[in-house]
């Protein structure tokens, strides 16, 4: 016989100057491999019209319906009521600004990100539409993809200490942003240029190391693995001038 | 970029390199202690098996000069390792106020295991300069003015009933966070390192606990 699932959801609307921030019960039947994504359609479509929440993709690939489930930041499409007791607490993701009920604008903070530590290839060289676009190694353009999975969902954020604590710490999707970059021999930027963005305790310093940001992602970046290379690599780049030859280290990730 | 200034105080056009070698002697201090409160482990420890033995790696200890030069070091060293991480530490009930509710809403145990950490940190500050003190005004070491303390006040033998777990705790979970932070053990070794070590600090934890109990039953005359 099918559950009945019980959902407590935040609502609240900004825009509306009647509402305000409040949990509301919904109740559902489970159905076969049910997902979030499923059932808060459902409970839009059959029970309440005004319920707010992101998706686009439904296959864990936009990122857009990341929210906390039972307290832990997930995506709605991508997690399976089946996992879950019969009470399941949906609320929006930390950090980002509220849109309503459980949407969040991180687009805007995404983007901030990226400006902030310039997230795009630095090269001196003058692009050639003619030219043949330049070789790389494969195992190395399978590295950088591997890093190039992000889908900007916030999870990492959300789930970080840090980042909840200070708005000022990049956060994991940022400093992983930055190992990508470092990997790829297309950046012209130096390891100075990558240390004045990250070397700081906003950047790969500032980690305290709950490694929430790891156990969340739901596409099993390898966070903490690029954030403890990361913050060696800058470690020995800033005391490799006063450490003797022998000591001395070029991390590379 | 973060180094473009953004205030007119700012400090135009240089990187500091400060925050790396602030993280860096964190992680050195922490390192030195570990490893000082293993060995120290392994000298108090010697008094379960005799107390002689305990007395003579003290008169060592002491002809060396380790304990008159070392012992305030490890002082020192204790508030230097304080100071710097304290830096990350919330101080303002806001801040601790949202570490404690994320902490919650988790159920993620190394973010429980940093709370831990702090709480556990500023609990040995207090008890590890009073502990260090004591011992360090009244030289020589000896198994024999340890049992005194204890044996003379049961205040002493509650101070280190919570002093020890706090210890190890300590000890025990900063060892993983900074073979794991540090990158030196990957994702797969998570799980394995936070069991082994969980191994060692509770062994050390009742091997604290069982000289505790050494001290209090020993024969002073």
């Amino acid at each position: 016989m099918a559950r009945m699932l019980t959902f407590n959801i935040f609502r609240y609307n900004p825009q509306d100057s009647a509402s305000f921030p409040h949990m509301q019960e919904f109740r559902l039947e489970e159905t076969e491999s049910m997902t979030l994504f499923i059932a808060l359609n459902r409970l839009r479509e059959e029970q309440d019209h005004s319920l707010q929440f992101d998706f686009c993709c439904r296959a864990a690939i936009c990122g857009a319906c990341a929210m906390v489930v039972n307290g832990r930041p997930g995506l709605a499409c991508h997690t399976k009521t089946k996992d879950f007791p019969d009470k399941i607490t949906l609320m929006p993701l930390p950090v980002f600004k509220l849109v309503g009920d459980l949407s969040v604008d991180t687009g805007t903070w995404f983007r901030g990100m990226a400006k902030k530590i310039e997230s795009w290839c630095h090269t001196k060289k003058v692009f050639d539409p003619n030219a043949q676009e330049e070789r790389m190694d494969n195992a190395l353009a399978e590295r950088i993809y591997e890093l190039d999975r992000c889908v900007e969902c916030g999870c990492c954020v959300a789930a970080c200490g840090t980042a909840l604590m200070r708005d000022d710490f990049l956060g994991a999707t940022a400093l992983n942003r930055i190992a990508r970059f470092i990997l790829d021999p297309r950046d012209e930027r130096t390891e100075k240029d990558y240390f004045d963005i990250i070397g700081t305790d906003e950047g790969v310093f500032g980690c305290m190391g709950l490694f929430g940001c790891q156990d969340v992602c739901p596409k099993r970046l390898p966070l903490q693995e690029v954030l403890g290379k990361l913050r060696l690599k800058m470690a020995f780049a800033a005391a490799n001038n006063l450490l003797p030859k022998f000591l001395r280290r070029e991390v590379r990730l | 970029m973060s180094s473009i200034p953004s205030y007119a105080t700012h400090k135009p056009e240089t990187s500091c390199r400060c925050s790396a070698y602030l993280d860096w002697l964190q992680m050195l201090t922490g390192a030195c202690l570990i490893l000082f409160m293993l060995m120290h482990l392994l000298f108090v420890g010697s008094a379960i098996i005799s107390p002689s033995l305990m007395n003579g790696l003290s008169k060592v200890f002491e002809w060396t000069g380790m304990a008159q030069i070392g012992g305030p070091v490890i002082f020192f060293l204790l508030l230097l390792h304080f100071v710097l991480a304290a830096r990350k530490i919330p101080f303002a009930s806001k801040q601790q106020g949202i570490m404690i509710a994320n902490a919650r809403r988790m159920h993620h145990l190394d973010t429980w295991l940093w709370v831990i950490q702090a709480v556990s940190g500023m609990v040995i500050l207090v008890m590890g300069s009073i502990h260090l003190w004591t011992v360090l005004t009244n030289l020589p070491i000896t198994a024999q003015k340890n049992a005194m303390r204890l044996q003379d006040s049961r205040a002493w033998i509650g101070f280190y009933i919570v002093f020890i777990p706090m210890v190890w705790l300590h000890t025990g979970i900063g060892f993983y966070r900074i073979m794991v932070k540090w990158g030196i053990v990957g994702i797969d070794g998570r799980p394995g390192l936070r069991k082994k070590d969980a191994l060692i600090a509770a062994t050390a934890m009742v091997i604290g606990f069982m000289t505790l109990w050494r001290f209090v039953f020993l024969s002073i005359n």
